[in-house]
């Protein structure tokens, strides 16, 4: 007979299993409609699955908004363009950049990489000054790194190009490798959730008081979790950076901030579902939208939504939905497998 | 009615009916980018129209099908992937580089031709989407240096001021022809220069920098776009400054003038005026032409450069026989001076833009737009201007 | 400091000080960020102008005389907000301040996107007061009319709210309720009451800075009023949350301090101005992460 602890935990670990499987199920539905703009629409939800994910790991866990997710987002994109374009390319778009960095013509995916790992790299830093603040006031110093990382990009203009965009990136993100991000990106926070870390992070979100009497060290913990949630975020940057093909400074900024934010508390900011199903559903909402827009052909006659009510629409609904549910569509809870399934396959293991 | 028009044609002419030609247009019809666009895709349609009652290109009626691209970067390559889904074989992309280029990406991925509808960004054609995609405007930094030589040359300006609005890259490009252009002229000196973003709420402190200057300046250069620039103009002048203001295009257009009521002394060079007195008898045919399709004159010069690109492409179409974009690059490539209803157009195997061109010089004196003056630059801004800012 | 700075770094500061009371107000009393701050004060423009996707403004309330016009337009920013308090904040009484958040930026945007379908993309000029440009000179400096007025007004509201605050009941009770909200509801405090005349009040400010903005610049855009109102949401958090002369004295400050950096700034380095100003609020916060002028007892208790 397994123990009802050991099902509960059984069944948290099929939690990533089934966001992954939700994920694939919608990249094979999206690429079976055959319509190019549809998978371009998959592609760009799973970035966002990506970034809003990597969000997820340190407003979900430490409970503190931040607004300076977008600045990783831009500095992983850039990192990337600084990495695989063409030296020549750069020699003349981008004067300023250092020697080796000039030099490197790097293959996409370390690039990638990389861009995470020099987001991951500033959030260390600066996370080291502004975590030891709480509450509103860290969520206010991150917003000011937004906006100082904003200022410099769009005005050092030899090294990051200024407000003239980046151009002549490869485009080559597309569905297959969006979702390789998307279930890393969930991986590993399942694991930091579910490690001494992760745990402690989440005392100090539920009672700080408590949780330093119990001898956690909250900056610690938060930091980690920052230094891993911009990871991703820089990583997704750079993903849409190879999805469009040009950056821009002001690509990352507000609208970014804001749209990360609203799909993370849409979804319910209290479990990496919410984040997963805040960006699917948000996603899935504006292309409707969009498409009824454009006119549906219903028999005869055609229904079309006036110009610019899309927008509308959508932000009514999200309002609606924080009214009737103020901790988003997933109030918190976790998909997973019900307890029959990981109990039964559990009793023949044994 | 453009159905009746083009039943009309087919019926004109029965031996010609094959296949319709399919121009998209992957714009903005949404979002703030949509006052931009849409006046310069109707001058497009206008043009479109005139060649199809005209029996069409190379004997085919042209089609058009749009996408929106909603002012988003994202939604820009979708409405790309729109349109040539709908069978697009030339596109044309939003007004502005950053809007424009995901669609115009997707357009060259697939060797077609894209033009943006009025992109002043040198990046906006084979430096930043590649070999096959053009702009029809006159590109920012020849409009900053137009102004420089111009005021030089009829305003004895000798001394100038630069503000620059680091908001967006077209300010930044007006600047750079202002500044490579007037230190070469003979006396000419700039004599100081500030910043400011196109969303403060004040600029005081930069007008209280040109006060304190010894003397006031002949002329100020303000590289900036709507809002911003009208605010500025309105505190600088509420200051008591009352040197020239020499601007780019883009504050083009009377639908600002209140916010500095009898405004005079502010100088904006354009491709053709739409007050009514440009000289040209083809700028008044299209003003009228635009009139009686939307009911109103154009709101700035931003609708012409929509005219001139279907003009152009249309006649290298012409010429090359076909749509395909590799054939029609070359075609475009070998137009030097090619006369437009807006003045000479030359594109080269660099460059896909205006490096320089014949602009209309607008003066607004006591509240009224007029144009004073005709201009064009002495030489060309080179590529190395162009793209080290 | 010379006289002539001190305009130019009042000339911002004061409608940065005016916009964080505004937030400020909303967040002592429901711990809201209200992020549709900025569209209302958008919207309080656009109320001056004849709604229509043409290119040339024409006014339709900004016509009438400035004794008519002035409370007219505070009216109904102040009815804006309440209505939007009323609708959309009211039935989230219970909900996080994340939430609430969110909630409060959906519906900046939905108004956002209304203005765009009513006004259309293109910014319009609007003529208000523009004899009020004149250059008046004051020991020295040379200022225009209009900004003195500025000031003056700024000062008006802001003295006119103190005495509000402290000598009227439902001021003593708006201060309570932003002190501690919970306590202030226990000792009879009337919740509703209070939370709708702070959404007032904050509508119209939002209203005066809109007539600032207008005066100053001549110009209505849809995305105007997001980059003061994030400065005010800076301000509110660097003046002490829940402190409401903290709040104004920020906005002053950090409008000063722009003014200050504009005016000290190599040519070289002043498009970096922002990053010095954001830098430096971090700076603050890490010396005093409650706020410059926080309340007594702000600090979270065991």
């Amino acid at each position: 007979m397994t123990s009802q602890h050991t099902i509960r935990r059984r069944m948290a670990a099929t939690t990533p299993v089934v966001l992954a499987l939700l994920l694939l199920v919608f990249v094979l539905a999206a690429l079976a409609l055959g319509d190019r703009a549809i998978a371009r629409m998959a592609a760009e939800t799973l970035i966002r699955v990506t970034m809003v994910v990597g969000f997820w790991i340190f407003v979900g866990n430490s409970g503190v908004v931040s607004f300076g997710h977008a600045a990783f987002g831009c500095i992983g994109a850039y990192v990337s363009a600084w990495l695989t374009l063409k030296p020549e390319m750069k020699a003349t778009l981008l004067p300023g950049l250092p020697e080796m960095i000039a030099a490197a013509d790097w293959h996409v995916l370390p690039a990638a990489v990389a861009g995470g790992a020099v987001a991951a790299l500033v959030a260390l830093v600066t996370g080291a000054a502004i975590l030891r603040l709480s509450g509103i006031a860290a969520s206010i110093a991150t917003f000011a790194f937004l906006a100082m990382v904003n200022t410099i990009w769009a005005n050092w203009t030899s090294v990051t190009g200024g407000t003239s965009s980046v151009v002549g990136l490869d485009r080559y993100v597309n569905p297959w490798v969006a979702l390789g991000w998307a279930v890393a990106a969930i991986l590993v926070a399942t694991l930091h959730a579910a490690a001494a870390s992760g745990l402690a992070l989440r005392a100090t979100r539920e009672d700080e008081v408590a949780a330093a009497a119990s001898g956690i060290d909250r900056f610690r913990h938060r930091l980690l979790a920052y230094t891993l949630s911009a990871f991703f975020c820089g990583a997704g940057g750079a993903l849409i950076g190879h999805f469009i093909g040009v950056i821009n400074p002001d690509g990352f900024y507000l609208s970014l901030t804001f749209l990360m934010l609203a799909m993370l508390v849409i979804g319910g900011v209290g479990s990496l579902s919410g984040a997963v199903v805040g960006v699917l559903a948000l996603s899935i909402a504006v292309e409707a939208l969009v498409r009824m827009e454009k006119g549906v052909s219903i028999g005869a006659a055609t229904f079309a939504l006036p110009p610019g009510s899309q927008e509308i629409i959508l932000a009514v609904a999200m309002i609606l939905i924080l009214i009737f549910r103020p901790s988003g569509l997933m109030a918190g809870r976790e998909v997973m497998l019900p307890a029959r399934w990981v109990a039964g396959r559990a009793s023949t293991e044994t | 009615m453009k159905r009746l028009a083009l039943a009309l044609a087919l019926l004109a002419h029965p031996a010609l009916a094959q296949e319709d030609l399919t121009v998209g247009f992957a714009i903005a019809k949404s979002g703030w980018m949509e006052a931009y666009d849409t006046p310069a895709a109707t001058a497009a349609m206008i043009r479109i129209d005139e060649i199809n009652a005209a029996g069409g290109l190379l004997g085919r009626q042209i089609k058009v099908v749009e996408a929106d691209t909603r002012t988003d970067r994202a939604e820009s390559a979708k409405a790309g992937l729109d349109v040539l889904d709908q069978g697009a074989e030339m596109m044309v992309v939003s007004c502005d580089y950053d809007f424009g280029a995901p669609a115009a990406l997707v357009a060259e991925g697939e060797g077609m031709n894209s033009f943006f509808l009025c992109a002043e960004d040198v990046k906006a054609g084979i430096q930043g989407v590649g070999p096959n995609s053009f702009s029809a405007s006159v590109l920012a930094p020849v409009q900053g240096a137009t102004m420089a030589e111009w005021a030089h040359a009829k305003r004895e300006a000798r001394t100038a001021y630069v503000l620059e609005d680091t908001f967006i890259e077209y300010n930044k490009g007006i600047c750079t022809g202002f500044n490579w252009m007037f230190p070469q002229l003979d006396g000419a000196k700039i004599v100081g220069s500030d910043t400011f973003k196109n969303d403060d709420a004040s600029v005081a402190s930069q007008i209280t920098r040109i006060k304190e200057l010894p003397d006031e300046p002949d002329v100020i250069m303000l590289c900036s776009f709507m809002p911003g620039a009208a605010a500025a103009v309105r505190q600088l002048r509420a200051a008591g400054i009352n040197s020239l203001i020499l601007n780019g295009s883009a504050v083009d257009g009377s639908y600002w003038l209140e916010a500095t009521p009898d405004l005079s002394g502010f100088v904006v060079p354009v491709q053709g005026s739409i007050y009514g007195d440009d000289p040209r008898p083809e700028v008044a045919a299209f003003n009228a032409a635009y009139k009686a399709k939307t009911g109103n004159s154009p709101a700035s010069q931003y609708a012409y450069p929509g005219y001139i690109l279907i003009d152009l492409w249309a006649k290298a179409v012409e010429r090359a026989g076909t749509v395909d974009g590799a054939a029609v690059t070359v075609e475009l490539e070998k137009m030097r001076d090619e006369p437009t209803a807006f003045g000479p157009r030359s594109f080269t195997s660099e460059l896909h833009h205006q490096n320089t061109a014949l602009m209309q010089i607008i003066e607004i004196t006591g509240g009224k737009p007029a144009r004073v003056d005709e201009w064009r630059i002495s030489q060309p801004v080179p590529l190395d201007a162009l793209m080290n800012k | 400091m010379s006289l002539q700075l001190l305009f130019d770094a009042m000339a911002l500061g004061g409608i940065y000080a005016v916009a964080a009371l505004g937030i400020a107000l909303i967040f002592g009393v429901m711990r809201l960020v209200n992020f549709a701050h900025g569209q209302f004060i958008a919207c309080a423009v656009f109320a001056l102008i004849v709604p229509s996707a043409d290119a040339l403004a024409v006014m339709g309330l900004g016509a009438l005389p400035a004794p008519v016009l002035i409370p007219l337009i505070l009216l109904i920013g102040a009815g804006l907000a309440v209505a939007a308090e009323a609708l959309v904040f009211r039935p989230m009484r219970n909900a996080s301040p994340v939430a609430l958040m969110v909630s409060s930026f959906a519906l900046g945007v939905a108004l956002q996107n209304l203005l765009l379908v009513l006004y259309g993309g293109r910014p319009k000029a609007v003529s208000l007061w523009a004899e009020l440009g004149h250059p008046v000179r004051i020991a020295g400096a040379s200022v225009p009319l209009l900004q003195l007025i500025v000031v003056a007004a700024v000062v008006v509201v802001l003295a006119g709210l103190a005495l509000m605050l402290r000598k009227t009941r439902l001021g003593l009770e708006m201060r309570a309720a932003a002190e501690d909200f919970t306590m202030a509801r226990m000792l009879g405090v009337r919740s509703n009451r209070v939370i709708s005349a702070a959404f007032a009040l904050s509508g119209g400010l939002a209203a005066v800075v809109a007539l600032v903005l207008v005066a100053q610049t001549g110009v209505a855009d849809v995305r105007m009023g997001g980059q003061i109102m994030l400065v005010a949401f800076i301000a509110t958090v660097v003046g002490g949350m829940g402190s409401l002369s903290g709040a104004v004295a920020a906005g002053l400050g950090i409008g000063a301090a722009s003014a200050l950096l504009q005016a000290g700034l190599p040519a070289e380095a002043r498009p970096f101005r922002d990053a010095f100003l954001y830098g430096g609020v971090i700076l603050v916060l890490l010396f005093r992460p409650q706020g410059l002028f926080a309340p007594v007892g702000a600090k979270p208790r065991v």
